[in-house]
């Protein structure tokens, strides 16, 4: 049993298996039709043992990580490995029977038999742009219950011995409202795991199937190994950090999400008791948006490049209270999760502040995923939805001031340019641009928000939107200032300029009409007075902050030396 | 006649000069000159000719590679630039793409433009999406502009407006103004350096190319100038990202296309090599001290690339697609708290470098694990005038690597080759797979210094079934120059539903670019029946947001039907399936126009020494646990006679690289200077 730890093999090997997965990811992105998949690159892809254990993923987004997880553990409930053939193939989505993470990401599993027997998994989850539901695009903050957030896939068997049902794909793609790309970018996924299935079988045929599976056992307790050794390095004791969202999509009061970390020794717990009753409408976090939140930041406050497999969950243990904001009860519905899963995350961040060096602390950012959309006929007739999510600005940090914005935390997607966007759709952008004085004042200023002004360019265009942060910033660090909060207004330079809340739908508009977005900025780091002031009479300069916030912030004097300092060094 | 290429790289410039009536050629090095450019080519040249024997009116011909503007960019010393755009708009050179550089690490910090916020200006005036005017070039603002650009003494100013590649006309008016207020001003207007839609992307591009326009002008002129006072019947040439050569009017009003310069030059040489060799599909692989540059050859036709970034900022002119790894020689060999066994990304570089040089590198590189598995020669790098310590280099490995892990020394210096092998072999697979490509069916083409030392254990970890190993691998770059045509790339955009009404506007594009080229080519002294046009259309399926790059022979009223046919076999080949029946949106057109610049030959003589006459030693060398140490005979790579087969394992060594051919490959020198390296998978 005691086989020896073998370090070259295991880098080796993971070089090996991660160019499986990354190959598979390639496959999906090329071979996929929509936008979502090929362009926003809203996919993952990975690598299981038989016990449904994580080795290897291809993620291009963090909500995704340990994602599949859910997916893989579901088939393993619902199915024998021994009932298993090479070929076949498990699709699902559903947040309660079977691991989902919100309707529109469908996962593929696939077993792979090498020497008669089930070895490994090959699974992928794409976010499709569309499975039915009351909403185009699935994801509406007012659903109830996850029945109207569209198409309810349990683990089912999708391939047999390689051949694909036609009965199940005419079921799930006659539920969506673009049943032919939902058709060509679910072929594309079981065909991606076949890829993978078939470089694993190779890859075991060169090197032989024990010294794969050897290098898996080595490269998952390694990566134990060393999150444990993170771990081992805090200090013992629990820690706790509460954020809160605006509201919980259907008005009322802010909603608490309360995140403890214990540690005892190199073990790791993340509790969020003490947080909300689930919401009403559909900020939800299921268990596996959960999971991939709290490793998310496990991964960036302790290890950045950590590997991302089993050998790192295991070192993780997480508590939710049942029926709560995070891990609530069905049928509560899940579609607005992100916006929720990245204030999950700021309330870990902070939890793990105390824990940490200074200089390792990072300040809160927007954290928020806004979700702006307008829909309505195209310019030659035909339906069009438009869909984006806007960055904002990120937390200052000890050696440099946030990020202007940016995608922060679970996301990282970019955006549609304004010139792509206009010849597509009905619709002009004003502005698109920094906000200024959005960013908290320190020592390191946060990041500055985004303003997104657009304007309709014919009747009958209908607006939505799930925002938060307008009501509460981000709060600064060691005497840092809080971030400018979001707004939303309509009409903003007309007499009947109108502020909406975060969380509006079905809003219309005329001709001319525009709506504008601004985004939150990240909070601050240190003192404003220790900021250096050539970075101050900078930001004046640009007009990043205004002279008079900057009074207000920094105190008059300062403000004044720092400008007079600043004139002088340029002559 | 003559003719003479030169790579400006960061560290040495390379020199080539070929007889082209002989075949022979002279490899020539001397340290790279930063703060003067165009000072290492004045003394280059005439040292050069000296070793020829021969006089500066002899060279017909004179092309030249250079890093100088990316390093430029890298180190943020180009101009002090305005940028001027549409009201509503100065920020988005700001916010880009809105994304951060790395999904979990936050120290990874965007970087901030070349132009800071306070030299954007906005002027009121906007364009439609179809290039009408929404809102008119308000001249109050444009004026108000062009005083405050000359208020701030910039030196170069790039012009930015929504929708100007569909029409010109504001930012033409803007640069009026701007030149009245600032004669002296280096102006780019975004619809002459890059007129294609994405706002971000064309921003940045026109942006950059007006901070590094002013330095680049001086140091052409200074390179012109000086090439011809010492070779007075030469045009110089510059060879530009997408590996075609350009004069010396075409860099000074383009100098953003010279980013990626000399590793261009280096795949057009490697490509023309191979094709010259029967291989026409190969994956380059140059490998230097610190990283290693990869890309896909097919047909022997490089991969092109309009998304790469230059100093963390998207360029969208047209590119070889090279990919740089963070691994070379001096990649560094070291243990984590949890066991594990890395190499790189960090490097030893130059200095302190690998610990067996003795320049006070005190860490194991993968160079040290080479030396001291007897791979590397310790007497005959740099042909001995380089003192190796291999002791040092073995105490290091023993000590930091070897003994906290509990393995032989060997293995584990074995063990970092394996590992480095292992994670540029990652590297190469996902960009081949990207594309679809199966890699049984290339070569590897191996330059670089160190290259040809693991070209062997790259191949067989990748599965890729032959080798070739060129002629003085150090020198691809300057070589390559010399077997480049001209060539300029023109695009327009022209995003419209294909169908036979719009494919008129496609063909009265064509038509204007094609001009466009005849002009360009005329300009650069290009006799007619040396030009050859190359015509491509960037097309997609409504609603998708990605194109596919449909070759077209022809672009006539009658071709209609040929760009659909063409654009479903190009989405398949991409793509792998196409979807009949579905509408089909055009998005770019683009014309390459081609000078054909003759390419001379070098020529290998063919004398018949016999293999054992090539034999310097025969030395211990360890080829892993399954081998061992063996006995491997060294053969000296001038002395090795054409066609003879040489069985692994065996070592070629020559002044700027050595080869190693593994055991159970089989290797031999074609009649082009190449050795061909079976690999027997």
């Amino acid at each position: 049993m005691s086989r020896e730890f073998d370090p070259v093999a295991m880098e080796v090997f993971s070089n090996r298996l991660l160019s499986i997965t990354e190959d598979m990811g390639n496959t999906l992105i090329r071979s996929s039709f929509s936008t979502n998949i090929k362009e926003r690159r809203d996919c993952s892809v990975g690598l299981f043992d038989a016990r449904g254990r994580l080795i290897a993923q291809a993620s291009h987004v963090p909500l995704h990580l340990g994602s599949l997880m859910g997916g893989v553990q579901a088939v393993l409930k619902t199915y024998a490995t021994g009932d298993m053939e090479a070929g076949d193939a498990f699709i699902c989505n559903d947040p309660y029977l079977a691991g989902g993470t919100h309707m529109p990401d469908i996962s593929i599993v696939s077993p792979v038999v090498i020497d008669g027997a089930v070895q490994f998994f090959t699974a992928n989850i794409a976010h499709h742009s569309d499975v039915g539901g009351s909403v185009p695009g699935s994801i509406s903050g007012a659903a109830r219950t996850v029945f109207e957030e569209g198409i309810r896939i349990p683990v089912i068997r999708v391939a047999s011995r390689g051949v694909v049902s036609d009965d199940i794909m005419r079921l799930v793609c006659s539920n969506t409202r673009e049943p032919e790309e939902r058709a060509l970018d679910l072929n594309v996924q079981i065909a991606t795991n076949a890829r993978g299935t078939a470089l694993l079988e190779s890859l075991s045929d060169r090197t032989g199937l024990g010294k794969v599976l050897g290098a898996v056992d080595d490269l998952l307790a390694y990566t134990n190994r060393r999150l444990r050794n993170r771990i081992a390095l805090l200090a013992d004791g629990s820690y706790s950090c509460t954020s809160y969202l605006d509201d919980d999509g259907q008005g009322g009061d802010p909603v608490a999400i309360a995140a403890t970390v214990h540690i005892a020794g190199d073990a790791l717990t993340l509790d969020f008791t003490g947080t909300s009753g689930q919401a009403r409408g559909a900020m939800n976090v299921p268990e596996s948006a959960l999971r991939a939140t709290v490793y998310y930041s496990i991964k960036t406050l302790l290890d950045p490049n950590l590997p991302p497999n089993g050998g790192m969950f295991e070192a993780i243990a997480i508590d939710a209270p049942d029926g709560c904001l995070v891990n609530p009860r069905h049928p509560a519905a899940v579609g607005a999760r992100s916006i929720t899963c990245n204030k999950v995350a700021r309330a870990i961040f902070g939890a793990f502040a105390p824990l940490l060096s200074d200089d390792s602390v990072m300040a809160a950012g927007h954290d928020s995923i806004p979700a702006i959309v307008f829909s309505g006929e195209r310019r030659g007739g035909g339906p069009f939805v438009y869909l984006e999510t806007v960055g904002g600005g990120s937390g200052a940090r000890a050696d440099s001031d946030g990020m202007d914005a940016v995608h922060v935390h679970l996301t990282n997607t970019s955006n549609l340019p304004a010139e792509a966007l206009e010849h597509e759709y009905p619709l002009m952008v004003d502005e698109y641009g920094l906000v200024e004085d959005s960013g908290g004042a320190g020592q390191h200023r946060g990041g500055v928000g985004i303003a997104r002004q657009i304007r309709a360019m014919q009747d009958d265009i209908v607006f939505s939107i799930r925002s938060d942060s307008h009501v509460i910033g981000a709060p600064g660090v060691f005497g840092g200032a809080e971030g400018a909060t979001a707004s939303l207004i309509k009409n903003a330079d007309g007499p009947d300029r109108e502020e909406l809340s975060s969380k509006v739908s079905h809003i219309e508009m005329k001709a001319g009409d525009s709506m504008r977005l601004e985004t939150a900025g990240g909070g601050g780091y240190g003192a404003p007075e220790t900021r250096a002031p050539s970075a101050l009479a900078a930001d004046i300069r640009d007009g990043l902050v205004s002279r008079e916030n900057a009074e207000q912030d920094y105190g008059g004097p300062f403000v004044e030396q720092a400008v007079l300092t600043a004139e002088g060094e340029m002559g | 006649m003559f003719r003479l290429g030169i790579d400006v790289g960061g560290t040495f410039t390379d020199f080539t000069l070929l007889n082209t009536e002989a075949g022979s050629a002279i490899h020539y090095k001397l340290p790279s000159t930063p703060q003067n450019p165009a000072e290492s080519i004045r003394q280059g040249i005439p040292k050069l000719l000296a070793v020829a024997g021969i006089e500066g009116k002899a060279l017909g011909f004179l092309g030249h590679g250079t890093t100088v503007a990316t390093n430029m960019a890298i180190e943020r010393r180009g101009a002090r630039t305005g940028l001027v755009t549409t009201k509503g708009f100065r920020d988005v050179l700001e916010v880009g793409r809105q994304l951060r550089p790395h999904l979990y690490d936050y120290s990874q910090i965007k970087p901030s433009p070349v132009v800071p916020r306070r030299r954007r200006w906005e002027v009121i005036e906007r364009l439609s999406f179809d290039g009408s005017i929404e809102t008119p070039f308000l001249e109050e603002s444009g004026a108000a502009v062009a005083a405050a650009l000359a208020e701030a003494e910039v030196e170069s100013v790039a012009v930015c407006f929504l929708h100007s590649y569909r029409n010109s006309d504001h930012e033409c008016l803007m640069r009026k103004m701007i030149k009245a207020a600032l004669p002296d001003a280096y102006i780019s207007l975004s619809s002459e350096v890059l007129p294609e839609f994405r706002e971000y992307e064309r921003m940045s591009t026109t942006v950059l190319n007006a901070y590094l326009g002013p330095a680049m002008a001086t140091y052409f002129e200074d390179f012109v100038t000086s090439a011809k006072a010492l070779a007075p019947n030469i045009e110089p040439y510059t060879i530009h990202s997408n590996g075609g050569l350009m004069t010396a009017a075409t860099v000074r009003d383009h100098p953003v296309r010279t980013c990626l310069s000399g590793p261009a030059a280096g795949v057009v040489g490697a490509a023309e090599s191979a094709r010259s060799a029967g291989l026409p599909h190969i994956i380059t692989y140059d490998v230097g001290g610190t990283s290693t540059d990869i890309s896909v050859v097919r047909d022997a036709k490089p991969t092109f690339t309009s998304d790469r970034q230059v100093a963390g900022f998207p360029v969208r002119t047209p590119m070889l697609d090279i990919h740089v790894i963070g691994a070379g020689g001096g990649s560094i060999a070291w243990l984590d708290d949890a066991g594990g066994l890395k190499v790189g990304p960090r490097s030893a570089g130059a200095l302190p470098g690998p610990v067996a040089y003795g320049l006070g590198g005190t860490e194991p590189t993968l160079t040290d694990a080479n030396l001291v598995l007897g791979r590397l020669n310790a007497n005959a790098l740099l042909e001995g005038t380089m003192p190796i310590d291999i002791g040092a280099a073995r105490a290091a490995i023993e000590n930091k690597i070897a003994t906290p892990l509990g393995l032989e020394t060997d293995k584990a210096a074995f063990g970092i080759i394996e590992i480095a092998v292992a994670n540029m072999s990652r590297a190469i697979r996902s960009v081949t797979t990207e594309r679809g490509y199966d890699m049984a069916d290339f070569a590897l083409f191996a330059y670089g210094g160190a290259g040809p030392l693991h070209a062997g254990e790259l191949a067989l970890e990748c599965g890729i079934p032959r080798i070739v190993v060129p002629d003085a691998p150090g020198t691809m770059c300057a070589r390559g120059i010399l077997l480049s045509d001209i060539v300029h790339d023109l695009v327009r955009s022209a995003v419209a539903p294909a169908d036979s009404v719009s494919w008129l506007d496609v063909c009265r594009l064509f038509k204007e670019m094609r001009c466009e080229g005849d002009r360009l080519l005329t300009r650069d002294g290009v006799l007619r029946e040396r030009r050859t046009f190359r015509y491509f259309i960037d097309a997609r399926y409504v609603g998708q947001n990605h194109e596919v790059r449909v070759p077209m022979e022809a672009i006539g009223q009658g071709d209609f039907r040929a760009f659909l046919k063409g654009f479903s076999e190009y989405h398949t080949l991409e793509y792998g399936y196409d979807i009949p029946g579905r509408a089909v949106e055009t998005v770019n057109c683009r014309v390459q126009a081609i000078g054909d610049v003759t390419r001379p030959e070098q020529r290998f003589s063919q004398d018949s020494r016999s293999l054992d006459e090539a034999m310097t030693e025969r030395r211990s060398v360890y080829f892993g646990a399954a081998w061992g140490w063996l006995e491997t005979p060294v053969y000296r790579r001038e002395a090795l006679p054409q066609h003879k087969r040489i069985e692994g394992p065996a070592i070629v060594e020559e002044m700027s690289a050595t080869t190693v051919i593994l055991p159970k490959h089989s290797a031999a020198l074609d009649g082009m200077g190449n050795i061909v390296i079976e690999v027997g998978l």
